[in-house]
């Protein structure tokens, strides 16, 4: 019984890979054949790329001040204080700027392309467009994946750089460290490779996200109950991918 | 070829439920063909069939007697842009306006320039009855009559040959279900459209039908030309037509 059950879940883990593949296989061919839906590919950038950025930007201001009060508490003890800089700039470009913000936009984007695809599909919307002659994975999934995968790094950049200023605005109005030492401090230790890390990371997260988004969209069936469902699938696989896909990275490249 | 639909032994199941169990039907050029039977007998999915956008079991369904499942998925493209459908809902593109819905096929499918596909779409408007003051209103703001009309000018509008009618005239109140209806039959009589079309309003079937086909257990049980509904003596088409609850159909 014990066996059957393992077998059974593991033969639905591997077609469910599957299928995610073939999807993902006929999204990236057909959508990169000519005549692209430039319009869509547009839209999708300016979702993800310029109505993020709210919440993005909240999200690192808070986590960079945080992480500053953080570090002090501890360093202090050590006192080590002039290291706190350094630490807050490789914390947040190699883990806290792509992570957080590919956990965000999975909360905001990830979820709203589940449930507008998921209610196309329930609607018959996606039948629609195969039978007005349009091939629905190219004009709905590779604009999104495409968009994703490009303007996720620009938000982790964002993300970096309103961080250290968090960062830097509890370091030297609250802590009271010397504002031109500080600058110094985060700049000297500021290496391309911090940087150019987080941005793939970021790549990586903004393709999962919307490939999980799209995916569990085309997944959903009877009716709205359906679609809450998938949305919520959608949002903890993509969350877990990242966080698991995180650490694969991180061990790669560094 | 005299045929424009011919489908033959069409089976069909969801997990181990059978849905369609040997559905086979031909449709004439010009003909009108209405399927009609029990809400959840598996109309829907006969239709999504021939359409290829589920993949049947086992049966051939030969759209202008090529085989649909033998074609190129750029070949099916080129097929669908000649059959129009008007889905159970509507199916209208919500985050479009009434016009880009239209003209979407023209644009998207025909690759028509956005200037011409807008005039022929508002021409498509016109012919069932639309202004052009409804073109920039969005789906959620219509009625559902009115969103039934575009969905059918959308259907109309790449001037297929074969159109399909999914339960065009459910949820409507009689007197648009009498508009819809004539519209249905402006398309299959006066265009000389090809159509198939699924109901169970008995009203509306006696109006569009030219021939009648009764699906029932997976199975058509019944075929037959819109003269012979009154005089059949199958007690399923009777029990359909009168609506009575007490006859060969089980409720479950
Ligand atoms: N995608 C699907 N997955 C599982 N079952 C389905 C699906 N689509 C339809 N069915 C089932 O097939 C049967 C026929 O559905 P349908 O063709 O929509 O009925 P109708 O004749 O009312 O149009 C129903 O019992 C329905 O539950
Ligand atoms: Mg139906």
């Amino acid at each position: 019984m014990f066996l059957v059950s393992v077998g059974r879940g593991v033969i639905l883990f591997l077609s469910s890979i599957g299928k995610l593949s073939c999807f993902l296989a006929e999204s990236i061919v057909v959508g990169l054949m000519p005549r692209y839906h430039w319009k869509q590919i547009g839209q999708q950038a300016v979702q993800i790329g310029y109505f993020s950025l709210p919440v993005v930007g909240m999200t690192a201001l808070f986590t960079g001040m945080a992480m500053t009060l953080q570090c002090y508490t501890g360093f202090s003890k050590i006192t080590a204080e002039s290291a706190i800089p350094s630490v807050v700039m490789i914390a947040m470009t190699r883990e806290l700027g792509p992570v957080l913000t590919a956990l965000m936009v999975a909360g905001r984007l990830g979820a709203s392309m589940t449930a507008e695809i998921g209610t196309m599909k329930v609607t018959e919307q996606i039948d629609a467009l195969t039978t007005l002659s349009v091939n629905s994975y190219k004009y709905l999934v590779f604009p999104r994946i495409l968009a994703g995968t490009i303007f996720l790094p620009f938000l982790v950049l964002i993300d970096d750089i309103i961080g250290i200023l968090g960062g830097y605005l509890v370091g030297v109005h609250y802590l009271h460290f010397n504002a031109a030492n500080y600058i110094h401090n985060t700049i000297s230790s500021m290496s391309t490779w911090d940087v150019t890390s987080g941005l793939i990371k970021g790549a990586v997260f903004g393709f999962i996200v919307c490939v999980m988004g799209c995916y569990h969209g085309y997944l959903s069936n009877r009716g709205a109950e359906g679609v809450g469902r998938a949305t919520t699938n959608s949002v903890v696989s993509s969350s877990i991918m990242i966080l698991l896909l995180d650490c694969i990275l991180t061990f790669v490249l560094f | 070829m005299p045929y424009v639909i011919e489908v033959e032994n069409l089976e069909h199941s969801f997990g181990k439920k059978p849905v369609l169990r040997g559905v086979s039907f031909k449709i004439r050029r010009g003909e009108s063909y209405v399927v009609i039977g029990g809400s959840g007998s598996g109309k829907s999915v006969l239709m999504k069939c021939i359409l290829r956008l589920i993949k049947p079991r086992a049966g051939t369904v030969k759209i202008n007697g090529q085989d649909v499942s033998s074609l190129s998925q750029k070949a099916m493209y080129s097929t669908l842009l000649k059959c129009g459908v008007l889905y159970q809902g509507g199916a209208l593109f919500d985050s479009l306006n009434v016009i880009d819905n239209v003209s979407f096929g023209l644009v998207y499918g025909c690759g028509m320039s956005k200037k011409t596909a807008y005039k022929t779409a508002m021409k498509n408007l016109e012919a069932v009855d639309l202004g052009p003051e409804i073109a920039r209103v969005f789906p959620a703001e219509l009625s559902g009559g009115m969103k039934k009309r575009v969905a059918l000018a959308r259907a109309i509008a790449t001037n297929p040959d074969i159109i399909f009618f999914d339960e065009p005239t459910t949820g409507l109140d009689p007197i648009t279900t009498g508009v819809i209806d004539n519209l249905i039959v402006r398309c299959t009589k006066e265009m000389g459209i090809s159509a198939l079309s699924i109901t169970h309003d008995v009203a509306s079937m006696k109006r569009i039908s030219d021939t009648v086909g009764l699906i029932h257990d997976g199975k058509m049980i019944w075929e037959g030309s819109n003269r012979d509904l009154t005089t059949t003596d199958d007690p399923y088409v009777r029990q359909f037509i009168d609506g009575s609850p007490i006859g060969p159909f089980i409720r479950s």
